[in-house]
């Protein structure tokens, strides 16, 4: 059922929701940017709906709703290991239809990657319930059409903004009591059916065709550009990597945490191994790595679709104005002459 | 031809000498060194009417308009009044009359300023928009002064060089829990500044003495676990100043002060000189009254009434290195001045 | 739960909380190496490794270099924090593991057939259980060569290990430069060649060592007749879950903690970086 719910009237909702849900959606943080008088755009806590920035992509994903950067996995005395605890509320989350895919993909490497479930990323993930931000164009650097994810039905609510209200798609019975007495409308969202980029995914039908992949200059013209900064990895919504590392309180040196922490496979010592021995040591394989990462290796793993969503953050979040989804369409071409040598 | 011209009258009005004998260079001010495209027509038709059909961009970042004859001059003047009025009373709110005698003063300089946080990545502020304020206050004036404006602590408007050195800095914030301690920041810091960012336990910490606030951190980080707060804080150096006899770099008066203090320390500028220079404003330059002055007695009068930010810090004393092009050129006979 | 699909059968399993367990006995083995016996009843096979931890340290990935009833035993070269602080453990510690991970070396497959073990320097560790366990069970293999190599006689081993091997293998020991009585001068490429096949590709080889020993030896191996689908080699990466998910270990498509650390070579000479 959907209705049209005023903004005032919304903000009561998300009131008494709050009783049982953290409700997280891009907020403003203003002048917070990298550059001097921008803003930066992410999740976080809303208390509402004036707060919800709904019409700008943010630079962040809302991955770190489900895993934060920072992370305590476990606490520890002299002796005792203790896990951590997680606050026991309930967690809705506004985000698009990209997102909504990327959190699957992110369901994917911590829930079925090996035969145990990540412990600290089911317990988050078990609460979440999705409210889709409608998406009408996207943005410049978006290419979710080309990638599959500018649609989705894996959503409890559904949202499109005006003015000063909004209309709602509710299908989750729990949420459909709330609206019980709010006017009806005729909502469903829409999508996106096209982006200004078209992004093609690279054929790579055989082992030997990824050996020279592997080979092509392509990459090494990355080398004297990349800074291996990681922008791209931590504002991906689907880069899933971490580091886990134990510290000390300094005012007890007897207690600790050991905790979890993003990583990122851009930056020179993610192979590093005692010794000083890296794999991947220059900008160019590193980025050949993601690259391959989104748009082959994971396809190979799980046989779905390929992990990038193409929400274009990496894009938009890199300071070297690399563009993510270039570099994917020139990979692609090169595949292209290859595989056409091939059948020669 | 009659040459018997008053240059001193004629450079008040902005109008310099040329060593062709009844030829001036005007210069035209321009705040913070940017203003429409559209007023270089104006430059145009200035230098193909009156002068030699050439412009310079002054070191100051005036229009200087070389080869005007003396005798243009009232045309010269009457045909940049719409300029003038534009630039200095419509866009930085000079208090000043607009009439067909041209510039009033060529006492305080033009406010040079790079470009700032408009255009660039490393800027901490927005350069045009304070050198406008600041315009409304200094001018006109013909008491001397010499300010410019960095975005940031690279400094490439030469604020250490200058009466009043003006330099964006900014103040950040780390965010423990959005750190990932890969050590960008870190690098990025003993790279191009101070090195006062280590790791400890895999997160970062500062060495908040010694930070430039140049935000080099904000620019590396990928994370956005440091930002700069929103607040704009300015640097101000005084007393540099090229020359002749003792060009030297300017000393740190001021470090972290807001937009506020800045405004109110310019305020005080002309009550300070007109009292050094015992109210006539001759040819002298900013530096050379905080010398006259003495800096305690400087500060004292330029801070007078001026309520200083919780985060400003205020030089106590300075120590002044010239360069002498002649050993002790400062130990001059009693009866000199 | 939102149509998740999970493949748990622990539901609310927490694998990253690691056990406590007794160091029942120490060997300092060289100046930077040691083996540690610490107690476990857990089910584990050769070629696996444990997360080892301290708390407050932080944790690593040790391969078992024994698995006895009631006792495996981890040997440990101090290269930095955390195995550094672990060559401060003696006997009657508590050290925390979690594991054991990754797969293992195939000892089904080896059965009834010609074996070679060549291992360089603490590469003999993730095969020493192997080549313990068929030291015991002798008449599984018609065969078995083992050639193992150290730096110097300072860097050696398991003596006693290794002297029990010579007595019930085709045994090959070797100093890159020393020359001590016991020991062969050079590094195990040479010596692969001195072993008399009958057959070699009809061996089964195991290869263990640092990566570009690894990469010659198999050559060599190869190049005496060796078959590539009956060579494995054991890899090291940098782990920080062990479990799949940190993502540090990713090769391609691989994750070595999952999917290795033991790769038959065939698939292992594709692995690319
Ligand atoms: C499957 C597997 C099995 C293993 N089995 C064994 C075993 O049986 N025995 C054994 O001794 N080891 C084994 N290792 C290796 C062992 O895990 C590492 O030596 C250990 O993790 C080092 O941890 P550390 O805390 O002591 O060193 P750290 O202090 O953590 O040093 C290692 C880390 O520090 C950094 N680092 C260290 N040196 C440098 C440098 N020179 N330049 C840049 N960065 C550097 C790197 O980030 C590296 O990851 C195994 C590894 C794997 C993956
Ligand atoms: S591609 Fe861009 S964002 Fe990614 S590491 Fe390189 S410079 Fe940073
Ligand atoms: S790779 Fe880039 S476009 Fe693709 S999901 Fe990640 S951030 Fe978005
Ligand atoms: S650059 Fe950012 S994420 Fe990296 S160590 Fe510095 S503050 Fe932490
Ligand atoms: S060690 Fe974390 S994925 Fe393999």
């Amino acid at each position: 059922m959907s209705y049209t719910v005023s903004f005032e009237r919304m903000n009561e909702l998300i009131q008494s929701l709050q009783s049982n849900y953290k409700i997280f959606a891009p907020v403003r943080f203003e002048k917070r940017g990298r550059y001097s008088d921008t803003d930066m755009v992410r999740y976080a806590n809303i208390s509402c709906v004036e707060e919800i920035v709904h019409d700008e992509k943010s630079d962040f994903s809302p991955k770190e709703v489900v895993f934060p950067v920072t992370q305590a996995i476990l606490y520890f005395t002299e002796s005792e290991f203790m896990e951590s605890r997680v606050h026991d509320k309930k967690i809705l989350i506004f985000l698009r239809s990209c997102d909504i895919h990327g959190i699957r993909r992110l369901d994917n490497m911590f829930l079925r990657n090996g035969n145990v479930a990540d412990f600290y990323y089911k317990r988050l993930r078990e609460k979440v319930k999705f409210v889709l931000m409608e998406c009408h164009d996207g943005w410049d650097t978006c290419f979710c059409v080309s990638m599959g994810s500018n649609e989705t039905s894996d959503y409890s609510m559904a949202v499109r903004f005006h003015d000063d209200s909004l209309e709602i798609d509710v299908k989750d019975e729990e949420f459909e009591p709330m609206f019980g007495k709010e006017a009806q409308s005729d909502f469903t969202p829409e999508f996106v059916k096209q982006n200004a980029i078209t992004v093609k995914i690279p054929d790579i039908r055989d082992k030997d065709t990824l050996h020279e992949v592997y080979n092509l200059p392509l990459w090494q013209s990355y080398n004297s550009r990349c800074q291996s900064c990681g922008a791209c990895n931590a504002v991906c919504i689907t880069c899933s990597c971490f580091t886990t590392t134990d510290v000390v309180y300094s005012e007890n040196g007897r207690m600790g945490e050991r905790r979890r922490v993003w990583a990122s496979c851009q930056h020179e010592d993610f192979t590093a191994m005692a010794g000083g021995h890296r794999f991947r040591t220059t900008p160019g394989e590193r980025l050949r790595f993601r690259a391959l990462h989104k748009v082959y290796d994971y396809r190979q793993r799980f046989k779905t679709e390929q992990m990038c969503v193409g929400c274009g953050r990496c894009d938009d979040r890199c300071p070297e104005f690399i563009s993510f989804s270039a570099m994917i369409n020139r990979l692609s071409e090169e595949v292209d002459k290859l595989n056409e040598v091939k059948s020669k | 031809m009659n040459h018997d011209i008053d240059i001193k009258e004629i450079r008040k009005n902005c109008f310099r000498q040329s060593k062709v004998k009844g030829e001036f260079m005007l210069q035209m001010r321009v705040p913070g060194g940017i203003v429409a495209a559209k007023h270089l027509s104006m430059v145009q038709h200035i230098a193909e009417t009156w002068g030699n059909g050439t412009f310079h961009i002054g070191t100051r970042q005036t229009f200087s308009l070389p080869g005007i004859k003396y005798e243009s001059i009232d045309a010269v003047n009457a045909y940049i009044k719409d300029y003038i009025r534009e630039i200095e009373v419509d866009t930085c709110g000079v208090d000043m009359d607009v009439n067909d005698a041209g510039y009033p003063t060529i006492g305080a300089r033009n406010i040079v300023a790079c470009i700032g946080n408009s255009h660039c990545i490393k800027a901490n502020i927005d350069t045009t928009a304070l050198a406008r304020k600041l315009e409304s206050i200094i001018f006109p004036s013909h008491y001397h002064i010499k300010i410019s404006i960095a975005g940031c602590p690279n400094d490439c408007a030469k604020a250490h060089f200058t009466d009043f050195g003006i330099i964006g800095v900014t103040k950040t914030e780390y965010d423990y829990d959005r750190c990932i301690g890969c050590g960008k920041c870190v690098e990025a810091c003993a790279h191009h500044a101070t090195r006062v960012l280590s790791m400890e336990q895999a997160k970062v910490v500062k060495d908040e003495c010694c930070c430039v606030g140049c935000g080099e951190c904000v620019l590396a980080c990928p994370t956005g676990a440091w930002s700069r707060v929103p607040t704009k804080f300015y640097r101000v150096m005084i007393g540099g100043r090229t020359g002749k006899k003792s060009p030297r770099m300017g000393k740190m008066f001021l470090n972290f002060v807001t937009e506020d203090v800045i405004i109110g320390i310019m305020k005080n500028w002309e009550k300070f000189s007109a009292e050094v220079l015992e109210h006539k404003p001759v040819y002298l330059h900013g530096g050379h009254l905080i010398d006259r002055a003495g800096y305690h007695k400087f500060k004292e009068m330029i801070l007078d009434g001026v309520t200083l930010n919780p985060e400003a810090m205020v030089a106590q004393r300075i120590f002044w290195a010239e360069t002498e092009y002649r050993s002790n050129i400062n130990v001059l006979p009693v009866a000199t001045k | 739960m939102n149509g998740l699909l999970v493949h748990e059968t622990r539901a609310n399993h927490n694998e990253m909380i690691p056990t406590a367990h007794e160091v029942l006995g120490v060997v300092r083995e060289t100046e930077t190496e040691f083996t540690l016996r610490v107690k476990t009843d857990a089910e584990v096979h050769h070629g696996q490794f444990f997360q080892i931890s301290l708390p407050k340290v932080g944790e690593v990935p040790i391969s078992v270099s024994a698995i006895e009833d009631g006792f495996v035993e981890f040997t440990i070269r101090s290269v930095g924090k955390v195995t550094g602080e672990l060559l401060r453990i003696r006997k009657g510690d508590r050290l925390f593991l979690r594991g054991p991970y990754g797969n293992s070396f195939p000892i089904h497959q080896f059965r009834g057939k010609d074996l070679v073990i060549i291992a360089g320097g603490t590469g003999v560790s993730p095969v020493r259980s192997t080549l313990r366990y068929f030291y015991q069970h002798r008449g599984e293999v018609p065969s078995l060569h083992f050639i193992a190599g150290f730096k110097d006689d300072n860097s050696v081993l398991f003596r006693e290990d290794l002297e029990l091997f010579r007595q019930r293998f085709d045994t090959i020991y070797s100093l890159d430069h020393d020359k001590v009585p016991g020991f062969e001068v050079g590094f195990v490429t040479e010596h692969v060649k001195q072993i008399t096949f009958t057959d070699f590709s009809d061996y089964n080889v195991v290869i263990v060592g640092p990566p570009v020993m690894m990469h010659y030896v198999a050559l060599e191996c190869l190049k005496e007749g060796a078959s590539e689908d009956k060579m494995w080699v054991s890899f090291e990466r940098k782990m920080s879950c062990a479990i799949g998910k940190c993502g540090h270990c990713k090769i391609d498509e691989t994750y070595v903690c999952l999917d290795g650390p033991v790769f038959n070579y065939s698939v292992a000479k594709s692995l690319l970086d």
